[in-house]
């Protein structure tokens, strides 16, 4: 079946649908911390900072191939460093966010080295072990001086005071009230920040020379080196980048509470895990799954939350999930992704990809001097092979 | 001086010697047919100038220099390129970025440039351009936005020729192109052979089963069992050879 509508890439029609998307995602990202409530922006903040780690993790897995179940403590390094900088040395939050980077750049590609023998599920259980590893690090009694052990640390955040300045643009109070009043949009926009560097870095690797080498490493290493990918250094950088990456929204994490312990869950296992489920549902290897799968990751937790209560369950779906005895947004997840991996395996941006192209199709700008479909006269004349007709797949002759 | 010298490259796998004391050279600007029965040692020899595979023993030399101390990222900025028996391709990638990933020798945009986007826009565009242009030349224009996944064999043949030729290569290595091909199509990529070899001063190395194709084309033939060169010579002379003729050739029809 033809799609009916044809766009062409980079004519008026794709530039059209870029702006109104555009002005759509500024529109709700200036409604919700002035309009919205303040469980809203505090659930959309949590988000970003979803966003942010699967966003970092989906440079390294979705892209490159190299699963990581290690991501909860690249995370916690951010989280770690902003709070140790804060309370110990009454440094201003935003600082220790190059800090963060930089130092869990360096443990990542520590890590990596490992990683560049390794591969498939052994690289999954070395990384799992990092994961593991680190809360149990943060409350060794012989570093307790500095991470404040298993009881954790207190005030790692900003500190507001009534003198602060308050910005108001007609009335309007996008950054929040820094007097200590309502500070919520202003956690807001920090995660809004980190989130696009975090997208910029990957937009701008992907759509590169340097992206087309890491999805080459995913899809075949050796025809990669074989085109003169150096592995070694490139998954050790891509490796770097991303631990650096997701610990960004880990500074966020310690930035907003005022406590920081070791048994946060973000900052275990069940991190590393969550940034893997957010990353696949909303779909590996796209720069917008991540985002998608953390917007739909916290409505549903949002909307879920007091399903404890089995009469809060809608009638329709209460016998599925009255049983339990937790809020069971981990439940739905879980089986929203067994249905995906069936119906679209790349996610849910890959099933609105599958979808769309059903209505409209895009028309890619054509690649070289000639014509796409010229090449009966190609340059330097040199007589072209034109298959008479297509022989059967896969009739490989030995 | 010849473009490629194999010397004494000896490689085990456990028991099996899949080459044994291999040394031939290899002129500048000839077509080099490689025949002999399967199991012979052809795509290993192959997998060693591309420095997969790690002989125990010998040199290959590439103008003068020694292959086997480069990396194997290294081997195509050195302008050697190849072609996969079995297809190496990037199967979610479409035709175009397949051979635009071919190119990667020929790019400079690293991690920081494109993370800043200096000059990552100008670079993509003449990349794709290229690789717009090689796949005309091969026929696979029209192809160029699908996914390499699932195309026919012989296509996806094709397509590796295109992506070889997309790092500006002096050497390119063919393992059994015409594999998979119709009889028919089989003189269309002779042509085609000769004609990338002499518009890009080409050198190359060709494996290939069919006979007629490579007697037809080749400037010099050599011949491999058990690892071994057993015949190296004009095509003339190699089928005049009776020790090639009863490894390899058979009886003349
Ligand atoms: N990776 C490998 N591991 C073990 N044995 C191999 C490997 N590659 C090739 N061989 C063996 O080396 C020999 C030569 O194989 P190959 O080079 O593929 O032959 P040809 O290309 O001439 O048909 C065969 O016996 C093959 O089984
Ligand atoms: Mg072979």
């Amino acid at each position: 079946m033809k799609p009916l509508i044809s766009i062409k890439s980079g004519g008026p029609a794709s530039w059209a649908i870029r702006i109104a998307c555009a002005l759509a995602v500024g529109y709700i990202l200036l409604w919700i911390p002035t309009r919205g409530s303040n469980s809203l922006i505090d659930t959309a903040t949590t988000a970003l900072t979803l966003m942010g780690a699967a966003l970092s993790l989906n440079l390294l897995l979705g892209f490159t191939g190299q699963i990581s179940l290690g991501h909860s403590a690249f995370f916690g390094i951010g989280t770690y460093t902003t709070a140790i900088f804060v309370t110990r040395w009454g440094w201003s939050p935003l600082k220790t966010l190059p800090v963060a980077f930089v130092v869990a750049f360096v443990v990542g590609a520590v890590v990596s080295l490992p990683a560049l023998r390794i591969k498939g599920v052994y690289l999954a259980l070395v990384t799992l072990a990092l994961g593991v590893v680190f809360p149990q690090f943060i409350k060794w009694p012989k570093i307790a001086w500095l991470t404040g052990g298993a009881r954790g640390l207190n005030d790692t955040g900003f500190k507001f005071d009534k003198n602060n300045r308050t910005y108001e643009i007609f009335g309007w109070n996008p950054w929040g009230n820094l007097r200590g009043e309502n500070v919520k949009p202003f956690y807001f926009w920090i995660g809004i920040g980190i989130v696009a560097i975090i997208y910029l870095i990957c937009r701008g690797l992907v759509k590169s020379r340097v992206g087309r080498s890491l999805i080459a490493i995913r899809d075949n290493s050796t025809a990669a080196a074989v085109m003169g990918v150096n592995l070694a250094v490139t998954k050790g950088i891509v490796f770097g980048l991303s631990a650096a990456m997701c610990a960004l929204p880990g500074c966020l994490t310690a930035m907003k509470g005022s406590v920081v312990t070791p048994d946060t869950a973000l900052l275990t296992v069940v991190g590393s895990i969550t940034f893997l489920i957010v990353m696949v549902v909303g779909g590996a290897g796209s720069l917008w799954g991540p985002i998608i799968g953390a917007v739909v990751f916290e409505l549903i937790t949002e909307k879920t939350s007091d399903w404890v209560d089995p009469d809060k369950i809608p009638s329709l779906i209460r016998p599925i999930f009255s049983w339990s005895d937790t809020a069971p947004a981990g439940g739905i997840f879980a089986l929203a992704l067994v249905v995906l991996m069936f119906v679209a395996p790349l996610g849910l941006v890959g099933l609105w990809k599958q979808t769309i192209a059903r209505v409209v199709s895009v028309v890619p700008r054509p690649a070289g001097s000639g014509t796409l479909d010229a090449p009966e006269s190609s340059a330097g004349g040199i007589p072209t092979w034109r298959p008479q007709q297509e022989p059967p797949a896969g009739d490989e002759a030995e | 001086m010849s473009l490629l010298e194999v010397q004494d490259v000896t490689v085990r796998f456990g028991g099996i010697v899949a080459l044994d004391g291999l040394s031939f050279d290899i002129e500048e600007g000839h077509i080099c047919g490689l025949i002999g029965p399967n199991g012979a040692g052809k795509t290993t020899m192959f997998n060693v100038v591309s420095r997969i595979y790690q002989p125990a023993r010998g040199s290959v030399r590439f103008r003068g220099e020694e292959l086997l101390e480069v990396p194997a990222h290294g081997i195509a900025s050195l302008g050697i390129a190849r072609t996969f028996q079995n297809l190496a391709l990037f199967p979610t990638m479409t035709l175009l970025e397949n051979v635009m990933v071919g190119a990667h020798s020929q790019g400079r945009i690293g991690f920081g440039r494109a993370i800043s986007r200096l000059g990552a826009a100008r670079d993509n565009r003449r990349t794709r351009d290229n690789a717009g242009d090689l796949l005309n030349q091969l026929g696979l224009g029209a192809l160029a936005f699908r996914a390499a996944a699932g195309l026919p064999f012989g296509t996806l043949k094709r397509l590796e020729i295109a992506r070889a030729l997309a790092a500006r290569p002096k050497f390119l290595l063919m393992d059994e192109p015409a594999a998979g091909l119709p009889h028919g199509e089989v003189d269309g990529l002779a042509e085609t052979i000769r004609g990338i070899r002499d518009q890009f001063d080409l050198t190359v190395l060709l494996v290939e089963h069919h006979m007629s194709m490579v007697m037809g084309i080749s400037d010099r033939v050599v011949v491999m069992e058990f690892g071994r060169k057993i015949g190296d010579g004009t095509p003339a002379e190699i089928q005049n050879d009776q020790r090639v003729i009863d490894a390899y050739l058979g009886a003349p029809a």
